[in-house]
């Protein structure tokens, strides 16, 4: 199974951050409805298992 | 009109959260999850630890993973749910209210939820409070007919937040402060000798300082986060270079603050919505928007749009960025139980920010800043958030002139607040020193308290209990039972209508019901408080008050600056009317004797029109008429005193704030007939003392008069509404006429004044054809409201309110 560290969307905390973590990562998606376009973070661990959103980094 | 392209298009998707008939207007609002589950998940890791540190550590766990979101346009970021959509949930205060939403359609982790609303049960603010009230207090409490629910089943409270010693300081320049504080108390504890009495306090105050600490690293840490995805979105999902330059630069401001001291006014008005957010919804929920905003802002805004030496903007650009703020406001969501939404019917939240006034130094206080705020909320038309406009005569004429610019297109604010007389009010009931009570805004809706880096309010048991007037007035005539409503005992028995003989026993029944009611929410709130400061501990308000952080104690907990007031909500009015009709027609005129009175009352006046009419045209409030307005007078002075009597927990006595809400609407049905001859279940009087609707016919002069002859200085603020004529304001002599008005009142010593300024036509039009009027706003209470998003009978209450003409004097 692939693993959100091989995801577009997971971005690793830089080190010098208040809630950085080893392995800890933004999960950034992007939405859209009728009022307009709008983009998600949430934390994710690169170990986590790849979600159906999975898209892997080229 | 928007003043730019971005804002009309802000405007045109924005998310707005306001309720009508108890719920929320857009179909998309939902209650959001993560905050509660998150809040709950470090509730069960942390049990054993010290309160303040488990409530700190609830904070971290929510801003370390509750979800983030930055919206298309935005300048300002942040919000207080995993989605734009959504409103944030509270299990920790109210096990009612938590259960309110869960049952709603709002709740879509029904299971989830009911599972955390039940593992919070035992720890709830409720639950700890209940215990001390008898059965009986509860029934009547919880009854909402002659007061308000408590705080400890509505969640419902108040703050004004310490914005400047974040914008001023940053937090890691405190985080320092808290730091020292802890290594010398360390220090201090470890002396020779050992001295318990002069040492054990520190226990307490090293958690509450930990506590603070953690609570500031993870606010830096969620400010890190909103930096981090903006820059992500401009290089990995955008093409718009403006765009992805405007999402750097804001990704840039969320690096800087709240973390260091702002730079500009992007930075101050970044780091005052991320404090905003923090200390109304998310370390735990607060109503209202209490700020000098200009005052706040003006430095900043003098560096970046007048000298343009920090983030430098054009005054157009600094206009824009108050109309997001405006929006970002309006899309704030805020969870309120049934009640409470009803209550606030129309409105989103109360939120109020305070303008004008003077400086400290005694010099006016509008400046450039105020301005662009009012013309931002001139532009960009909406409900929220509310304006209240302190009135000192230093004030000048151009800032006036916005003001009524505002007032004249209907919006129903600017509200007007006596700013000599509020100012007055803080030194001498509760000693602030002047400079200090110069810089007041209001609190909530209607009530001053101070600003600034300490001692402001942290929790409304400072203010805001309700009682209803018009409700006790029923059951002094009726030994304390309540036959319209409940059947329930709701006061002391105090006798029977029927066989009072004197309009002195009348009067003594009214006092001693009022007087039950004052004095048991005055315990609710007070009982409240204690169980706040023992387990809803706030660190991260109190990390940002320098009197917290000095003495080591949480925010709940410290009264620094005592404020204490509480309200007389809609129906005084009902009262002195009806109090007025019997003294003239039982007593004075001895036409009908109480048994009449009371049959005619008990049937709603069936059968009784003539009689009905008779009270109805009896001596009214607000027509400069001594007979109804001496009774004013002794009841308005009746109520100052009977709250005197009790000192609140900041050790002295409260002061009435007589206004309304929606609770004048709210409270209508569950009100029998009264004396005034209003039928059973129409609303009541819809300020603290406007006048009865349609029962003012002598002229807003008049209505002036009578309100001067009230002692205001005894009251923390008595709201009165007055409707005014659209065609006068629009005149080309409509600022001249609007601006003499304004100088009687305040010349008459007057607290308050707010207007709707909206023809009966065009309300009338508007309940035809309301999506042609989607703009059309009035003014409720402490609120204003879209008019179509209001219940018709709400409607048909603001139309029935009489329409002042300013030419007729
Ligand atoms: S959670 Fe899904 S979308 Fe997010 S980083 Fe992992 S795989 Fe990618």
């Amino acid at each position: 199974m692939p693993k959100c560290e091989k995801c577009t969307f997971f971005f690793p905390i830089p080190e010098k951050d208040m809630d950085f973590e080893p392995g800890k990562g933004d999960c950034v998606e992007q939405q859209q409805d009728t009022k307009g376009k709008f983009w998600l973070s949430k934390p994710v661990s690169e170990n986590s298992e790849a979600c159906q959103r999975y898209r892997p980094r080229n | 009109m928007p003043t730019t392209e971005r804002t009309a298009r802000l405007k045109n998707r924005c998310r707005f959260k306001h309720v009508a008939g108890g719920e929320y207007v857009d179909p998309g609002v939902k209650a959001g999850v993560e905050r509660a589950r998150l809040i709950t998940q470090a509730h069960k890791e942390n049990i054993g630890e010290p309160t303040s540190i488990i409530r700190a550590k609830g904070l971290e766990n929510i801003l370390k993973k509750i979800t983030i979101h930055i919206q298309d346009d935005e300048l300002i970021v942040g919000a207080n749910t995993e989605h734009p959509d959504y409103f944030p949930m509270y299990p920790e205060l109210s096990y009612f209210s938590t259960m309110d939403m869960v049952e709603s359609h709002y709740c879509d982790h029904k299971e989830e939820m009911a599972e955390i609303a039940e593992y919070w049960k035992p720890y709830t603010i409720q639950r700890k409070a209940e215990k001390y009230f008898t059965p009986e207090e509860i029934g009547i409490m919880y009854s909402a007919t002659t007061v308000q629910p408590p705080m400890f089943v509505t969640a419902f409270s108040s703050i004004v937040p310490n914005y400047e010693s974040v914008i001023e300081d940053g937090l890691l320049k405190r985080i320092e402060v808290v730091e020292q504080k802890i290594a010398d108390a360390e220090e201090e504890i470890r002396k020779s000798p050992w001295n318990a009495p002069e040492k054990l306090h520190y226990l307490d105050k090293i958690d509450q300082w930990q506590a603070m600490l953690i609570a500031m690293k993870a606010v830096v840490g969620w400010a890190q986060r909103h930096a981090r995805l903006a820059k992500i979105i401009a290089e990995n999902f955008l093409t718009d270079p403006k765009r992805k330059e405007e999402l750097l630069e804001i990704s840039d401001i969320c690096r800087h603050v709240p973390a260091y001291p702002a730079r500009g006014l992007k930075d101050a008005m970044q780091s005052k919505w991320f404090t905003f957010l923090l200390c109304h919804s998310i370390e735990r929920y607060s109503s209202g928007y209490g700020h000098k905003e200009d005052k706040l802002l003006w430095p900043f805004y003098k560096k970046s749009v007048i000298e343009k030496n920090e983030q430098p903007m054009t005054r157009e650009e600094a206009v824009e960025l108050f109309e997001c703020e405006r929006l970002k406001v309006s899309e704030h969501g805020s969870t309120k139980g049934r009640q409470l939404r009803e209550f606030f019917a129309g409105s989103n939240d109360l939120f109020i920010l305070t303008l004008g006034g003077i400086n400290p130094d005694g010099s006016d206080a509008s400046n450039d800043c105020t301005n662009a705020i009012l013309e931002a909320a001139e532009n960009i038309v909406t409900t929220e958030p509310s304006i209240a406009f302190r009135w000192n005569e230093k004030g000048n004429v151009e800032t006036k002139k916005r003001v009524f610019n505002c007032i004249k297109k209907g919006f129903g604010f600017p509200s007007i607040k006596n700013d000599e007389l509020n100012t007055q009010q803080l030194i001498k009931y509760f000693n602030v020193p002047e400079e200090i009570a110069r810089d007041w805004a209001l609190v909530l809706c209607m009530s001053p308290g101070i600003t600034g880096r300490r001692g402001t309010q942290k929790t409304r048991s400072e203010g805001g209990s309700d009682v209803y007037p018009a409700k006790v007035m029923e059951i002094a005539l009726t030994n304390g039972f309540d036959e319209f409503f409940t059947n329930m005992q709701l006061g002391p028995e105090t006798g029977n209508a029927e066989e009072f003989t004197s309009f002195d026993q009348v009067w003594e029944a009214v006092k001693l019901q009022l007087r039950y009611a004052i004095e048991l929410s005055l315990r609710s709130k007070d009982v409240g408080r204690i169980m706040e400061s023992r387990y809803l501990c706030c660190p991260f308000i109190s990390s940002i008050d320098d009197g917290c952080v000095e003495k080591g104690l949480d925010g709940n907990e410290l009264a620094e600056v005592a404020n204490p007031w509480h309200n007389i909500i809609g129906g005084s009015v009902v009262v002195v009317d009806s109090m007025a009709a019997i003294k003239k027609l039982v007593f004075d005129e001895k036409k009908y004797s109480m048994k009449e009175l009371m049959d005619a009352l008990r049937n709603n006046w069936e059968g009784k029109e003539e009689m009905r009419l008779d009270f109805w045209n009896a001596p009214k409030f607000g027509n400069d008429d001594p007979y109804a307005d001496e009774i004013a007078t002794k009841y308005y002075d009746l109520i100052a005193d009977e709250w005197k009597r009790n000192t609140t927990y900041s050790g002295t006595f409260p002061l009435p704030l007589a206004q309304s809400v929606a609770g004048y609407i709210v409270n209508g049905p569950k009100t029998n007939a009264t004396a005034n001859g209003r039928h059973a279940g129409e609303a009541l009087d819809d300020g603290g003392i406007s006048p009865y609707m349609g029962c003012d016919k002598n002229g807003p002069t008049a209505v002036l008069k009578s309100v001067s002859k009230i002692n205001g200085s005894k009251h923390k603020g008595i709201l009165l509404n007055q409707r005014l004529s659209t065609v006068l304001m629009n005149s080309d002599a409509g600022f001249d006429l609007w601006h003499a008005y304004m100088k009687t009142w305040h010349g008459l010593g007057i607290d308050h004044v707010q207007f709707n300024v909206i023809s009966s036509e065009e309300m009338k039009a508007a309940q035809i054809e309301p999506e042609k009027h989607t703009d059309t706003l009035v003014r409720i209470a402490g609120y204003s409201a879209k008019f179509i998003d209001l219940a018709r009978y709400s409607q048909d209450t603001i139309i029935a309110r009489t329409e002042q003409d300013l030419a007729a004097g």
